[in-house]
């Protein structure tokens, strides 16, 4: 579904993603772990276009991707969530859930009819909101709701624009242990049939709703395999030793 | 989002019937005033429309009600149009000049779009002022009115043609209202918020605000054409960037971003010039302090300010609440 | 088209003379707008009044004391505008501060008109300045070296103050990056004050020198606002040497296309910087930020 090939991307002499292939088949929920500056942000923006890579290739379901547009991935299945809030703040939460689904319905540059009232757009918001657990906020002015509600958000713009491959950054940085298990719940109650990859600190997390996980050190892929493996590679205990006992 | 909240339809309703019975019994120079109004209010509609929805703070709207009235007159008396087509065409012409320069503009923002806008202002400006094509510094006179008389109305006769300015007005608020609420409208709304996130969501930016652009230059070429109607004769001056600026002033009196607002704004400004200048000749200085104490005081002009005092819930009305019962 | 040495070198001068003009003017407004984020549409009122200073004090006391007393004047000007509104709007969005300082525009025109008439002014320089100078084989008027003398000497000076002394050190940590600079102890609020009035203290002596060359009149400071600000987004809003390149550009380009192609003349640098903005749309020489 969603495929890298030799993807390195270097400012100067620093590569911050050296030879990644990845390969997600549908479907597949695959978990990237690394240490900070591992380069899994870098990673994402190359996947969704919002930076070049220097060389290699991304394919999405069998396409070359690689020198499409933002927009153009999006139109393709592509949908993202960022790690830092990135909403409408002037907007209302089901104002926001509102334009990512018009829009993905192809209903966001129409000049005639009002997207926000429309009942496939409506259908959209309140299955979002339901998902993400936004039922009591969806009113309020972005600007007026706590930040986990706002984390939540983040992640329902992405899941509105009912994406083929959703790809997450770090959707628990941040909140309590409690919307954390929200979130766990989340990923578990989301379509059989979406690939999700899931950029993620909290190892319980990880390992539970993972069916692979891939380990980036220094823009490197120095692990790729399935969660049990994982757990016992050694090479893994000393990347990342410190947040592995905590965790 | 753009809401007609019920503030601002009772406000509508006022403006309406206040125009219409003023126009209806003023004498001659109440009716230039009103004209004076309604044409200024179709200018900083459109320039609302963008700056105050998009975030694209224009200062080319004057040279592109300019070009509406240029391209009216040449069409009318040099190509020999009949006004009633000179006039689509010019609108038409101004529409696609402006989403050009929208779709130029795109990937400036702030201050860099501000400096864009002017430039293309400037070009206009310098390109009518010394072309012989378009008269230079003496400009163009005998610009014809439509002729109505197949349905009984008389464009020489004052007030019918400050009641044809009023109409028109009327009809470029309603497409202003009806771009806002559709998709294309909701869409730009997002990109003023954020642009980023939009792409991400897969949206082409450029080509909403190209059209958008378009759409708001159509808006100001129809003020251009009757500006030149009013007057039957039009100079460079109205392309001066000193009109955008001015614009911009109105809009900002009024209330940016409330569509209703800079229909006051328009009022009060013209309003405020004839007062002003009947008692001093520096009555520049008197808006520019005005336009200083507004910007200072922080609030969104005066209807802008009247729809924070009388709603709990901010500048922007009653968000938008459909039919979810129990989401 | 013509192949006389003499036309280039006159053609030259005149370029220069005004991108010496329009750095005085853009020097100050790019640096204000690299550090402080402002955008001070009002700079040409302060060059105008400048002007009108000069010329009032000129006749009173002489060519000198005006040229003297003009910058310190629309100084003074600054530093209380500074504190009555460029301070309060700094945190303001760009369109605040361009209304804001529009109004200020229509202001300043109404307040000169009400002290010097609408009727444009004269100033007159003194007898060693009105000759002609023999230059490359050509004639050229002396005064028109002074201001091209006067230009580049503000620019040496300048570069120096900047790439060579402490305060400049500050100013240019400033424009990189204003929070660091104040981590760093250096008293930010202090800097700004002090660049705002040295700005405007130099549009002032421009106004100055500029007024025996061209009309004094209540619209001059409108009517250079427009090349100032092209020579600042051309060269990158905030540069020192962005302001350097866009006055040589709009100078040259102006001069050479006014002669060489007459019609063309005035598109060309609103085309120019129409296309600097779509390729480059922060300017040639952007800072960073």
């Amino acid at each position: 579904m969603l495929e890298t090939r030799n993807l390195d991307k270097s400012f100067g002499a620093i590569h911050v993603t050296r030879n990644v292939a990845l390969k997600l088949e549908k479907g597949e929920r695959r978990v990237i772990l690394g240490p900070n500056g591992a380069g899994k942000t870098t990673l994402f923006n190359q996947l969704v276009g919002e930076i070049q890579p220097s060389s290699g290739s991304i394919h999405l379901a069998g396409e070359d991707v690689t020198r499409l547009s933002v927009a153009d991935r999006a139109r393709r299945g592509l949908s993202r969530s960022y790690q830092k809030n990135t909403l409408f703040d002037g907007l209302t939460v089901w104002e926001n859930l509102g334009l990512a689904a018009a829009i993905a319905l192809g209903k966001g540059t129409g000049l005639m009819r009002d997207p926000l009232h429309d009942p496939e757009v409506i259908e959209t918001v309140k299955e979002v909101a339901a998902l993400v657990n936004l039922g009591r906020s969806l009113h309020a002015p972005v600007a007026a709701v706590s930040y986990g509600v706002r984390r939540q958000l983040e992640v329902g713009i992405a899941l509105a624009t009912r994406p083929k491959v959703l790809l997450m950054d770090e959707p628990t940085s941040g909140v309590g242990p409690e919307m954390s298990r929200g979130f766990h719940r989340l990923l578990k109650n989301l379509p059989r049939d979406l690939t999700v990859l899931i950029i993620e600190h909290d190892m319980d997390l990880a390992f539970d709703v993972a069916d692979t996980i891939t380990v980036l050190n220094y823009g490197e892929v120095v692990f790729d395999g399935l969660p049990e493996a994982a757990r016992n590679s050694a090479l893994l205990k000393e990347i990342y030793l410190g947040s592995w006992e905590d965790a | 989002m753009f809401r007609h909240t019920r503030l601002r339809l009772i406000t509508l309703a006022l403006l309406a019937i206040g125009a219409v019975l003023y126009g209806a019994f003023t004498g001659y120079f109440g009716l230039e005033v009103l004209t004076e109004i309604a044409i200024l209010a179709i200018l900083v509609l459109s320039l609302d429309l963008v700056a105050g929805f998009g975030g694209m703070v224009s200062l080319c709207h004057g040279a592109l009600m300019g070009t509406g009235a240029y391209a009216f007159a040449m069409l009318a008396s040099d190509l020999g149009l009949s006004p009633a087509a000179a006039m689509a065409g010019a609108i038409g012409l101004t529409g696609a000049v402006a989403a050009l320069i929208g779709a130029i503009c795109a990937r400036s923002h702030g201050i860099y779009f501000i400096m864009a806008t002017l430039a293309f202002s400037q070009m206009g400006y310098s390109l009518v002022f010394e072309s012989p094509w378009f008269g230079g510094d003496d400009g163009l006179s005998d610009v014809p009115r439509p002729d109505l008389s197949a349905i009984g109305l008389d464009l020489n006769d004052p007030r019918t043609f400050t009641f044809w300015c009023l109409a028109a007005l009327a009809l470029a608020y309603l497409v202003a209202a009806q771009v806002l609420r559709s998709g294309m409208g909701r869409s730009m709304v997002g990109l003023m918020h954020n642009e980023k996130r939009l792409r991400a969501l897969g949206l082409t930016a450029w080509r909403v605000k190209a059209v958008a652009f378009g759409i708001s230059g159509a808006i100001a070429g129809l003020a251009g054409v009757l500006a030149a109607q009013q007057t039957q004769y039009i100079s460079p001056g109205l392309m001066a960037w000193t009109v955008s600026g001015e614009a911009l002033v109105v809009v900002i009196l009024g209330g940016l971003g409330t569509l209703v607002g800079p229909l006051v704004g328009a009022l009060l400004f013209v309003m405020l010039r004839h007062e002003v200048s009947a008692f001093t000749p520096y009555w520049h200085a008197v808006v520019g302090m005005i336009l200083v104490a507004v910007v200072m005081s922080r609030a969104n002009g005066v209807y802008g300010w009247i729809e924070h005092r009388l709603s709990v819930r901010g500048a922007h009305g009653k968000p938008i609440e459909p039919e979810v019962e129990n989401a | 088209m013509p192949i006389d040495p003499g036309f280039w070198v006159l053609q030259t001068l005149n370029a220069l003379q005004l991108s010496m003009l329009l750095f005085l003017l853009s020097v100050g407004l790019t640096v204000i707008f690299g550090l402080m984020h402002f955008v001070n549409l009002a700079h040409g009122s302060l060059y105008a009044l400048g002007a009108y200073v000069a010329a009032t004090v000129a006749g009173l006391a002489g060519f000198g004391a005006g040229v003297v007393v003009a910058p310190l004047a629309v100084a003074t000007l600054g530093a209380a505008l500074y504190f009555l509104l460029i301070r309060r709007m700094r945190r303001a969005g760009p369109m605040a501060q361009v209304l804001v300082t529009f109004g200020l525009i229509f202001v300043a025109m109404d307040v000169t008109r009400m002290f010097w008439g609408d009727l444009p002014m004269g100033i007159s320089v003194p007898a060693w300045l009105n000759g002609q100078l023999d230059f490359l084989g050509i004639e050229y008027p002396a005064y028109r070296i002074l201001i091209i003398v006067l230009g580049l000497i503000t620019l040496a000076a300048l570069t120096l103050v900047l790439t060579r002394t402490q305060v400049g050190a500050m100013i240019r940590a400033g424009v990189d990056n204003d929070q660091m600079a104040a981590c760093l102890g250096i008293n930010v609020e202090r800097m700004f004050f002090i660049v705002f009035v040295v700005g405007c203290a130099l549009a002032g002596l421009a106004g100055a020198i500029a007024a025996p060359v061209l009309a004094i009149s209540p619209d001059m400071g409108l009517q250079i606002l427009i090349p100032t600000l092209i020579v600042i987004v051309i060269g990158g809003l905030g540069s020192l040497k962005g302001a350097i390149a866009g006055s040589l550009i709009f100078g040259f380009v102006q001069t050479f296309g006014a002669v060489l192609a007459p019609s063309l003349a005035s598109i060309l640098i609103y085309a120019l910087l129409a296309a600097v903005l779509v390729l480059r749309p922060a300017g040639l020489f952007p800072t960073k930020g």
